[in-house]
């Protein structure tokens, strides 16, 4: 019940194409699952230059420690950077690769 | 680390003539230049209407040496005498509910211990969590077993000098199968009789203060010899216990808790001061059930949570000083501070002189609320932060400084690192998230509406949360109208009463936002620029007090919600809270209210079937983020009109949780009827009226297609008929 089906693509897919807004009730229930919690220990998003620039990042312990960015990949569209945090989070959570692209 | 230019001025609201001390840290050394700016627009973002500024005729562009200057976190007491305390035999007391036993570093009770010369003596919590005594250079000793978090323990030690002999003691109020209540242990020390600053919740390290204590501390006492660790031990007041007639020092914090004095019982008055605003009222350990109101029952309430995070005011040093013009117009402005790469606005509230209107609509910038907020870390606070927004964290450069350098202090919507929730926010700090190039929250979107004023050529003054507290409705009643912020969320009853004393004689109030006037905060009444909030009993909560916890410490006042004192924000501005999402915007459809000839003004030019707001640059619609709606049965007028409702919402939007009493999955806009947001208009005694917009995304529509839209149109209508002086 609490847990992501991984052969679930059609909701990647329903995400990649429509990050925010009214969702089918499957993807609504996947993305609380991947949202339960604090946020330290998963993927986010760093915005590096507002408005124009992102990167995905890890926070630290806790207060006070560095934040671990992940740099190999800057992402210049909102979108592609919450898709690609979407796609590291299913990852963190199933183990595997978000199989869609 | 990310690097900031920081800054802050002793005062956020200034008029005219005042004088301004300006406050900066740099993390180089070198030259930074200032500038004065009129801030039309902070949204800098390439939806909205675009960054703009005005040059300031009368203040210099100025340059200025940079330095750093340190951000002292950290919550204690510190007692004036010293020599008092300067003894070689000694014993001290006190009662403890300790909540970050596994911070990993050590936590003082109290004593003048300085860790800098290894000289005095203190009581404190090792890094292991256990009890621990040091004097002097001598080695610690130290309990055997880690103490339970959050639990009331009496916590006592005795030092013989001359027989060098150290007995310590830990008892724990509830007893637990297989877990020892009490704790003993004894050692051997050698006396250390420096006068040090003596100090509770921290110890000295030289000038500086370290070793923060994360709980409460209640009843801390010194005694001047080594007295029987069973008669430390004993609760004060009981039989056989010690008197404060005996002690060196015995404070009773119970005593004085508006205020940041620590009062002495003992012979010698050895009073001393808080420092940065640490958390009284809290239930001591005594505290049995029997009073929730702490004015009632202070004995009940000796309790001071101290937290290694707390912060009232920076104390920088002020780099430079600014005379603001006699002649400067009210408005919004920004100290622009710039050295290479980094670069800080710093705003300024710039009200009209004292006693003058210089026009006749006031824009009432909610600075409570953006204290409320101030340098929030709700990403690392909330557990729900992410099913709340339904977004994926996403960090701006400042919320990366924030979380790296561990705090700027704290907004009421955060958890201290403990995990208790945070009470008091100031503006002697550097607030990172109330500047222009933001997110679109409260100070940055409430440009939106000084962009648009700007844009249709309606003279405005500035009166702050601020004078509303100070002068109540005085600071209104020289305006025709007036008109809200996006989120003029926190109000004090003063400031409550100064508006709805506003629209019952004749003003007209335009409410352009949402979830306004919805928590009962308090100014302090002596210390400057600090409010305090409690999150008691229910609402869209960031945390909760703990049980008895519920009434401020600056007034006595119970907190929380004004739905929960009597005082539903539906009563002055005929909506209230009823839901909230932060991914997408709506739209208002009109409805049978907007027909009624009374609102024939307002829809001046709207048609009939027109969308109102299907655009935006919040949410991309003027329905958006937080919403209210209309509710005869919490206060709204009987003759208030609904004039259009927004209720297309997804299921990422969240009914209010203060309006269902059981538990049940029908709350979100996909499934509760109640997620909407009622445009409402409605006449007030005396010729007056109100307009409420009844969402925080209204005032980032009135930007589009250049100022040419729906949103703003209906605005127009009704700022001009609310400024003309025919009764309504």
């Amino acid at each position: 019940m609490l847990s992501i089906d991984p052969t679930r693509t059609d909701l990647c897919e329903e995400f990649k194409r429509q990050p925010a807004g009214r969702h089918s009730a499957d993807l609504h229930r996947l993305l609380d699952l991947m949202r339960w919690g604090y946020a330290r220990g998963k993927t986010i998003i760093l915005c590096t230059v507002p408005h124009k620039e992102w990167r995905l990042a890890k926070m630290g312990p806790r207060r006070g420690s560095k934040v671990q960015v992940d740099n190999s990949r800057v992402f210049h569209d909102h979108d592609d950077a919450v898709w690609a945090c979407f796609r590291a989070r299913w990852k963190e959570m199933t183990g595997r690769d978000c199989p869609v692209e | 680390m990310s690097e900031r230019l920081l800054a802050y001025t002793d005062k956020l609201s200034a008029k005219p003539g005042d004088l301004i001390q300006v406050k900066v840290s740099s993390p180089h050394s070198g030259k930074y230049r200032a500038r004065l700016v009129r801030m039309i627009c902070g949204d800098d973002s390439a939806d909205g209407p675009g960054f703009k500024t005005e040059p300031v005729k009368g203040v210099a562009e100025s340059e200025h040496a940079a330095r750093f200057q340190p951000v002292p976190l950290g919550s204690y007491a510190a007692i004036k005498d010293r020599k008092g305390f300067a003894l070689a035999s000694f014993s001290l007391a006190a009662f403890i509910w300790p909540t970050r036993l596994d911070k990993g570093e050590a936590q003082c009770i109290l004593g003048n211990w300085d860790a800098a010369n290894a000289s005095g003596y203190a009581l404190y919590l090792d890094a292991q969590g256990r009890i621990a005594l040091r004097v002097g250079e001598s080695a610690p000793v130290t309990l055997e077993a880690p103490l339970l978090s959050r639990h009331w323990y009496r916590v006592a030690a005795s030092f013989d000098a001359k027989s060098g002999r150290v007995t310590l003691a830990a008892h724990r109020q509830l007893p637990y199968a297989g877990n020892p209540q009490r704790q003993i242990a004894r050692g051997k020390a050698a006396a250390s009789t420096a006068a040090n600053r003596f100090l509770i919740a921290a110890w000295n390290d030289g000038a500086k203060v370290t070793a923060h204590f994360n709980g409460k501390i209640d009843s801390p006492a010194v005694y001047a010899k080594a007295q029987p660790i069973e008669a430390l031990l004993l609760p004060p007041g009981s039989r056989g216990a010690l008197t404060p007639r005996q002690a060196v020092a015995a404070w009773d914090f119970a005593r004085d808790i508006p205020g940041t004095a620590v009062i002495d019982r003992g012979p010698k008055r050895r009073n001393g001061q808080t420092v940065n605003l640490p958390t009284r009222a809290m239930t001591g350990w005594n505290w049995n059930g029997t009073e929730m109101n702490w004015v009632h029952k202070p004995e009940h309430y000796g309790a001071i949570h101290f937290h290694d995070d707390d912060l009232y005011d920076c104390g920088w040093e002020t780099d430079f000083t600014l005379r603001l013009p006699k002649t400067l117009k009210s408005g919004i402005y920004c100290l622009h501070l710039t050295q290479g790469d980094l670069e800080e606005w710093t705003p300024l509230f710039v009200t009209p002189p004292k006693g003058k209107a210089t026009a006749k609509l006031a824009f009432l910038v909610p600075t409570a609320s953006y204290l409320a907020y101030a340098n929030h870390q709700m990403s690392t606070s909330w557990h729900f932060d992410e099913l709340s927004s339904s977004r994926f964290t996403t960090f701006s450069q400042a919320d990366l400084y924030m979380e790296e350098a561990g705090s700027l202090g704290l907004s009421t919507y955060d958890l201290h690192n403990d995990g208790s929730g945070v009470c008091h926010s100031s503006y002697l700090r550097p607030i990172l998230n109330m500047r222009p190039k933001t997110d679109l929250w409260q100070f940055n979107a409430d440009t939106h509406i000084t962009d648009w004023l700007e844009a249709k050529k309606l003279p405005y003054d500035i009166i702050t949360d601020e004078e509303l507290e100070r002068d109540g409705v005085a600071a209104l009643k020289r305006y025709a109208c007036v008109i809200t912020g996006t989120h003029p969320e926190y109000y004090s009853e003063r400031m409550l009463d100064g508006v709805q004393d506003y629209t019952n004689h004749g003003g007209r109030l335009m409410y352009l936002g949402a979830n306004g006037f919805y928590w009962r905060i308090a100014w302090h009444p002596k210390l400057p620029g600090v409010i305090e909030h409690r999150r008691s009993e229910d609402g869209m909560r960031a945390w909760w007090t703990e049980t008895g916890e519920s009434y401020m410490e600056f007034t006595g006042e119970y907190s929380g919600l004004w739905r929960r004192n009597g005082r539903p924000p539906n009563m002055l501005a005929g909506v209230g809270f009823s839901a909230q999402g932060f991914d997408v915007a709506s739209w208002f459809d009109r409805m049978p209210g907007s027909n009624d000839p009374r609102a024939a003004f307002i829809f001046k030019g709207v048609g009939q079937n027109e969308r109102i707001g299907d655009f935006g640059s919040v949410g991309g619609g003027a329905a958006g983020w937080e919403l209210d709606r209309a509710d005869a049965a919490l206060g709204t007028p009987p003759h208030a009109l609904i004039l259009a409702t927004a209720n297309e919402f997804p299921a990422s939007y969240h009914w209010v949780k203060e309006e269902f009493n059981h538990s049940h999955s029908a709350v979100n806009g996909d499934t509760c009827p109640m997620v909407k947001a009622d445009l409402v208009f409605f006449e007030t005694p005396k010729g007056g009226a109100v307009f409420s917009a009844s969402s925080i995304s209204w005032a980032g529509s009135l930007a589009h297609n250049g100022y040419d839209n729906n949103v703003s149109r209906i605005t127009e209508n009704v700022v001009r008929r609310f400024l003309e002086a025919k009764p309504l």
